[in-house]
């Protein structure tokens, strides 16, 4: 899942401050499901601007909508009949929900109302953590199913670095060293051995050092 | 013309402890200020923070969110989460540079009637120090104005 | 399957059941009785129910606020169709016999017409000179309403007190005062009768060594409770009652008046005191001040009850609070300061200690009142030596004459939740002497059909209640119901006198049929207390219940601002509209029904779960009784004799024999549980039995928990490795079976507490000190020159069962205390035992030969078993392995999932005759289910969304008692009958998908709307 958190409301109400009117857009996908881009934080959001603008002594229109998903041009294009209500569009979408919406509403401004921060996994309610960077070139069946890139602060490939202690990384002794749980894995599976397997240096252009990607699936995209 | 500054209260309480105290307090003839609204709801658990927003954005002085003592939610855990809820909207108002004492969570038992009464009136005391919020002193600026 | 046995007959007999006292034990007793659609008289000398509980401040082991856990209970039984409440009411005298007795009683006049009272409290307020007391410190009106829950809800005056009946009909305004009120007699017509006349608390003022009630600060534990009580006469702040300063050493001392021989004492334990001291001592310190020093001075610390142990170790550790072993002979007072002086002496000092407290609480039990031994007399049942209502080992709940049965403290003494258990065994046994009431209406039948009202605009009436002076003396109502017309959707607005009067309703009734109103709002009192009225109202007008608002003008307006009328007039015109607009958006809803299936499973063969099965056979139940062994009886088939000598094995035998040829049980013997499905009122659960282990199915609307517990055998002091190291129950079938091998011993050591109250297993085990002298005394009687010795931490012999440790000690069995940092010692010599242990008393080391060391034992909880099942039946455990029951004081006996009840030594260590008690009352709480034929599940609940819900698991995650879960088309439902309605996952939903019913989001923003609407 993609998580996000939601921006800092002055840099929010920067934005939206010269506008009167604001199409505020959540997204019930990834940022509901993460609690900050769902039909509630929408709802909440509108109140905060709209209580902040009154303070100021302006009365700000907010219409609320949450699309299904809005990285999707078809649930996008359900904005078209509220677009023209509004000055600018305030989504609290993703980046990909985002561009979505600026890409097919090219006369609105239209601005992000979350930092998009990493593709994550609950640890448990109200806890996520990253474990996946979209590297192209999945290592996790070699590594015990725990990713050396995303959860290495270094991204080391034959790790650990000597920097890992008791079990803990140094760049953040609060976070677990990603090596340490890949060597206890691969003990309790018996494969201790393979640690000692030389991982050859990693081809980046599957990530994204080789350029914006772009999946292209033919038996679906004809 | 002006008219002294009578603030409008809503309170959330639930219906096994907060409401019970306040009806308690009502039987003991125990005077709290009339400004104080009370909203019944099941359990402190079912208080949405847009509940509270909402209230404050339609012109509410203050809101207050009265539950159970820690331990005795007849639903295990449901004040404490209206405590976290309370926390997070509290910290939202000073985000939009509200005054983030207009909203509070307070705990009580059905037997106590006499701090019911009591919490209303600090609380009533404290927003009457905090004057008029921004939406009620707008609203008083604007006239009938619709804020939806 | 069977889907509905042949139980209710249309017989016209005899079908009523009396219950003798309105306290909690009566109170559960008739509410069991009128579940199971009994009629149920229920009359109390007071004049108004609740007994001794309502005057309680907290209680242990949850320390929560008692008003908060009865209040339901006494609404409920204001409600209960069946139930006829006579309070003020004694009984005269009983003719008859066991199916067709004719009860005489007599009420008392109360000079106020309870249908008319609306208990403003005004004729309280005007004459407060007039007083009549409730117990010690609480000051009173002449009307006197006794906690602000009463039920009835109206208050009755003290008529030898009044001077000057006139003015006090003139306060009234609801007309209520009958000042001619007199004595009336009538006769019922009852088929059995359940005697809940509790006990009376030991009045300390006979002492003259503890002041002899004249120490303004020296209280009892009755009159401390009332002193922290928020409701009590110094409204919650903790002050002594000499100069109203709060104290800072405060003392409690034991057994006043209990465990005694002297004058004034009584010789039982009254079990319940050690508890209330030690909750008194941590309320004290947790809710007023963690300086005030609280000492309980103590003989031994019974904590035997469920958790109890931890609760004391909590006091100690957690609180600090102090313990002191000693029993004080008196107490000083200084009368310049009223301070008072303590002199003790302890085992382990050589001096007299005198210490100074600012406030001695006498730790008191109960007595039996003169008057209930005349009523015992009148209803001709023979009273016990103590003269507690006699009862027998295996019949815990009959009295001598047959059709009486007994719970609560009028029984033996017992805290509350040992009186609820008994309450419903008394009431499973007095219901299956009588009929159901085939004749009573179904409750759907009385009301007209609902109309449609969804496609109408609201129309709403507003009706607003004058309550004589209560509401129209400090606003004008008729200002008012003039604004309330201007509300949108208002259609009619009126003022309507006394609201919940007879008159008032049909007017509104007449109302809402004349003007086609669909949604009706009414200004009056609480909802607390008066919104099922005003439902049953919209339910005879053809409307759904829950279009009415009940706006609390009274309690919530006048009575507070009754001093600023401007403001309160102000106010109560906001909350009318609050309520107008809220009713607007107010939705019809149904309440969840299913139809039960009559099919009881029992799990556990043992004591309590072969009572549970005859009590609900022997009403027509079909019965599956699950046994994992492959013979019926469990652990009590290893005992042979009570403490009290009856015959345990002859009992069983007959036991057994009844279950087993039973037509309606089918035991099941070798089986075990392997999955369960369903929700209340229909379950599946499939089981694997036989040798075999073939797969079965049995469809079921109730279960029953009886699984028992495992006799602890801790590796302990040589058990197992030594043939002269045996248990309690080892020694016990050697006593009956081979009484030579004991005739010859010449000292035997018993060690207490072996694997009980210890860290793994933290509670007492409450049946071993019992069976120590048990045993003691029987071994005593085959060799009366054995010499016995028993080890002990506290003798725990509570009740009447103190009397035995008594006996004991006179006849010569040395009681020597340890202490867990110095325990005793178990050593092989090779040519037998030696025990060595530390004499406390004597100061110095014991070294005792032995030819036998008999360990007690006690219980373990059977973690496997409780963890197998309460994963299959999402059941709670306690920390200890036992199950946890829905409230540990309330409902001991009900599981916090719907349908399932707990009995035996699965909820916690017990004696045989206490879980037969526990038994008979789980079959009387499934009955009381049973017999409704369906479950109503209420109309708050939480539904989804599948539209808007993301299938986040947030709901999953936050709900308190794990009810949503993600369904197969991939979003989260929420099952309507397993949901409790509290909101939390609406509240936590980030999709906005959920909405808890009847407090809908919509609803509640509107009334936000109504509040803000003038000013917006």
């Amino acid at each position: 899942m993609i998580t996000a958190v939601r921006k800092p409301m002055e840099e929010i109400i920067a934005c939206v401050a010269p506008y009167d009117r604001i199409l505020l857009v959540g997204c019930n996908e990834c940022v509901s499901v993460c609690s900050v881009g769902g039909r509630k934080e929408v709802a909440l959001l509108a109140s905060a601007l709209q209580m902040h603008f009154l303070k100021q002594g302006k009365t700000m229109d907010i219409k609320e909508i949450t699309l299904e998903r809005q990285c999707d041009p078809e649930y996008v294009e359900e904005l078209v009949n509220l677009t023209d209500g509004a000055d600018a569009i305030l989504s609290m979408a993703c980046g990909c929900g985002v561009q979505t919406i600026a890409g097919r509403y090219r006369e609105k401004p239209v601005f992000p109302a979350v930092n998009t921060t990493f593709m994550g996994a609950s640890e448990r309610q109200g806890v996520w953590s990253e474990r996946c960077q979209g590297c192209g070139d999945c290592v996790l069946g070699i590594t015990g199913g725990i990713c050396p890139i995303a959860r290495c602060s270094k991204r080391l490939m034959n790790g650990p670095c000597g920097g890992s202690s008791n079990g803990k990384c140094e760049i953040d002794p609060n976070i677990d060293c990603a090596w340490q749980l890949i060597w206890d894995r691969l003990k309790a599976l018996g494969l201790e051995r393979r640690i000692e397997d030389i991982m050859e240096a990693k081809d980046w252009r599957t990530s994204r050092d080789g350029g914006p990607r772009k999946i292209v699936r033919e038996d679906l995209a004809s | 013309m002006t008219k002294a500054f009578e603030p409008e209260i809503v309170a959330f309480c639930c219906h096994y402890c907060a409401y019970t105290a306040a009806d308690m307090a009502g039987s003991k003839r125990l005077s709290y200020p009339a400004n104080v609204k009370i909203i019944r709801v099941p359990c402190t658990g079912k208080v949405d923070p847009i509940h509270i927003m909402k209230a404050l954005h339609k012109g509410a002085d203050g809101v207050y969110v009265a539950g159970c003592l820690e331990g005795d939610c007849h639903f295990k855990t449901g004040n404490i989460r209206a405590a976290h809820r309370v926390r997070r909207v509290q910290a939202l108002l000073e985000e939009i540079g509200w005054d983030s004492r207009r909203v509070e969570m307070i705990t009580m038992s059905a037997g106590m009637g006499e701090r019911f009464a009591q919490t209303a009136r600090e609380f009533t005391e404290k927003i009457r120090e905090l004057g008029p919020s921004p939406v009620s002193r707008a609203g008083q600026e604007a006239g009938r104005q619709a804020v939806s | 399957m069977q889907e509905y046995n042949d139980i209710y007959t249309e017989d016209q007999g005899n079908q009523a059941v009396l219950v003798i006292g309105g306290g909690m034990g009566g109170i559960r007793a008739a509410l069991d009785l009128a579940e199971s659609r009994r009629d149920v008289v229920l009359i109390d000398k007071s004049y108004a129910i609740g007994g001794l509980m309502t005057q309680l401040d907290r209680t242990f082991p949850t320390n929560n606020c008692d008003l908060c856990t009865i209040s339901p209970h006494l609404s409920e039984s204001g409600r209960q169709l069946r139930m006829e409440l006579k309070p003020m009411t004694v009984v005269e005298k009983v003719e008859g016999e066991a199916g067709n007795f004719q009860v005489t009683v007599k009420r008392m006049p109360r000079y106020i017409d309870v249908d008319k009272c609306t208990a403003c409290g005004e004729c309280a307020e005007k004459f407060p000179e007039w007083v009549r007391f409730t117990p010690g410190l609480d000051p009173r009106a002449p009307t006197c309403m006794r906690y602000p829950q009463a039920t009835p809800y109206a208050f009755s005056i003290d008529a030898e007190k009044v001077t000057d009946f006139d003015a006090l009909q003139q306060v009234c305004k609801a007309g209520a005062i009958v000042p001619d009120d007199c004595e009336k007699t009538e006769t019922l017509s009852v088929a059995s009768i359940v005697l809940s006349t509790g006990g009376e608390l030991f009045d300390p003022s006979v002492l003259d060594n503890f002041g002899g009630g004249e120490y303004a600060n020296v209280v009892t534990g009755l009159q401390y409770e009332r002193i922290m009580s928020a409701s009590g006469p110094t409204q919650g702040s903790l002050v002594r009652p000499s100069d109203n300063k709060r104290p800072r050493r405060v003392a409690w001392i034991q057994c006043v008046g209990s465990r005694g021989i002297n004058r004034a004492d009584v010789p039982y334990c009254s079990s319940v005191c050690c508890m209330y001291a030690l909750k008194e001592a941590i309320v004290t310190r947790e809710r007023f001040a963690d300086d005030i020093e609280t000492s309980i001075f103590y003989m031994d610390m019974r904590t035997f009850g469920k958790d109890y142990e931890s609760y004391l170790n909590r006091a100690v550790d957690e609180y600090g609070v102090n313990l002191i072993r000693s029993r004080p002979h008196s107490i000083i007072e200084n009368p310049e300061t009223g301070d008072l002086s303590i002199t003790y002496a302890t085992d382990d000092e050589l001096f007299h200690k005198t210490e100074v407290f600012d406030m001695v609480v006498l730790s008191t039990g109960f007595r039996i009142s003169a008057e209930n031994m005349e009523l015992a007399r009148r209803l001709g049942i023979d009273l016990n030596a103590h003269g507690f209502a006699k009862t027998g080992g295996f019949a815990p709940v009959a009295t001598s004459r047959p059709g009486i049965y007994v719970c609560g403290v009028c029984e033996s003494p017992k805290d509350i939740p040992e009186t609820m258990i008994q309450a419903s065994a008394a009431a499973a046994a007095a219901g299956s002497d009588t009929p159901v009431s085939g004749a009573a209406v179904e409750e759907e039948e009385i009301f007209a059909p609902e109309r449609d009202v969804s496609a109408e605009p609201p129309k709403i009436g507003v009706f607003v209640c004058e309550c004589g002076a209560e509401i129209g003396g400090v606003i004008s109502v008729e200002k008012l119901v003039a604004q309330a017309r201007a509300i949108p959707g208002v259609e009619v607005a009126e003022a309507v006198g006394y609201g919940c009067s007879g008159d008032s309703i049909s007017h509104i009734e007449q109302q809402v049929a004349g003007h086609g109103l669909n949604r009706v709002v009414v200004g009056g009192c609480s909802p607390r207390t008066h919104e099922i009225k005003f439902q049953d109202m919209m339910r005879r007008c053809g409307l759904n219940k829950y279009l009415v608002d009940i706006v609390n003008l009274r309690d919530q307006d006048t009575w507070p601002h009754m001093n600023q009328p401007e403001a309160a007039q102000d106010k109560a015109y906001k909350l009318v509209e609050m309520g107008a607009h809220g009713v607007s958006k107010a939705h019809p809803l149904a309440e969840h029904t299913l139809p039960m299936n009559q099919n009881v499973l029992v799990v556990g063969g043992g004591v309590a779960g072969m009572n549970s099965a005859l009590v609900l056979a022997d009403q027509g139940f079909r019965v599956y009784l699950v046994e994992r062994n492959a013979a019926l009886g469990g652990l009590a088939r290893n005992i042979r004799k009570t403490l009290q000598g009856e015959d345990v094995g002859a009992y069983m035998d007959e036991l057994i024999e009844r279950t087993g040829s039973h037509d309606n049980i089918q035991v099941l013997t070798r089986s075990i549980i392997v999955d369960h499905a369903g929700m209340p009122g229909r379950y599946t659960t499939g089981l694997q039995t036989g040798p075999r282990m073939h797969y079965m199915q049995i469809e079921h609307g109730v279960t029953i928990l009886a699984t028992g517990a495992l006799a602890h055998r801790p590796p302990q002091y040589l058990l197992g490795e030594h043939e002269s190291v045996m248990t309690q129950l080892d020694l016990d079938a050697q006593i009956a079976d081979n009484p030579e091998s004991i005739e010859k011993l010449e000292q035997v050591v018993m060690i207490q507490c072996v694997g009980s109250r210890e860290p793994g297993n933290p509670n007492c085990s409450r049946i071993c000190c019992q069976s120590a002298i048990k045993n003691a005394l029987r071994m005593k009687d085959i060799n009366p020159d054995m010499q016995i010795y028993v080890l002990y931490r506290d003798i725990r012999t509570y009740g009447f069962d103190e009397d035995y440790y008594r006996e004991a000690r006179k006849r010569g069995i040395k009681f020597i205390r340890y202490e867990t940092d110095n325990r005793p010692e178990v050593r092989d010599t090779g040519d037998g035992l030696e025990v060595g242990v530390y004499d406390p008393i004597l100061g110095r080391n014991l070294e005792i030969a032995a030819d036998r060391v008999i360990l007690s034992t006690g219980f373990a909880a059977d973690d496997e078993t409780t963890e197998d099942l309460s994963v299959l039946f999402h059941l709670t455990r306690s920390d200890d392995g036992y199950f946890l029951e829905d409230h540990v004081k309330l409902r001991p006996t009900d599981m916090s999932v719907r349908g399932f009840f707990l009995a035996g030594t699965a909820h916690s260590p017990k004696s045989i005759r206490e879980s037969i008690t526990q038994g008979q009352a789980a079959a009387g709480r499934a009955r009381s289910l049973l017999t409704s034929r369906f479950i109503n599940l209420g109309a708050a609940v939480a539904k989804v969304d599948g539209d808007k819900c993301a299938a986040c698991l947030i709901c999953v995650r936050a709900c308190p008692f794990h009810v949503p879960y993600i369904n197969a088309e991939g979003y989260s439902e929420i099952d309507p009958a397993l949901c409790h309605g509290c909101g939390t996952c609406a509240a936590e939903c980030p999709a906005r998908a959920i909405q808890l019913m009847q407090y809908e989001d919509d609803h509640i923003l509107a009334k936000l709307d109504g509040l803000f609407e003038r000013m917006n």
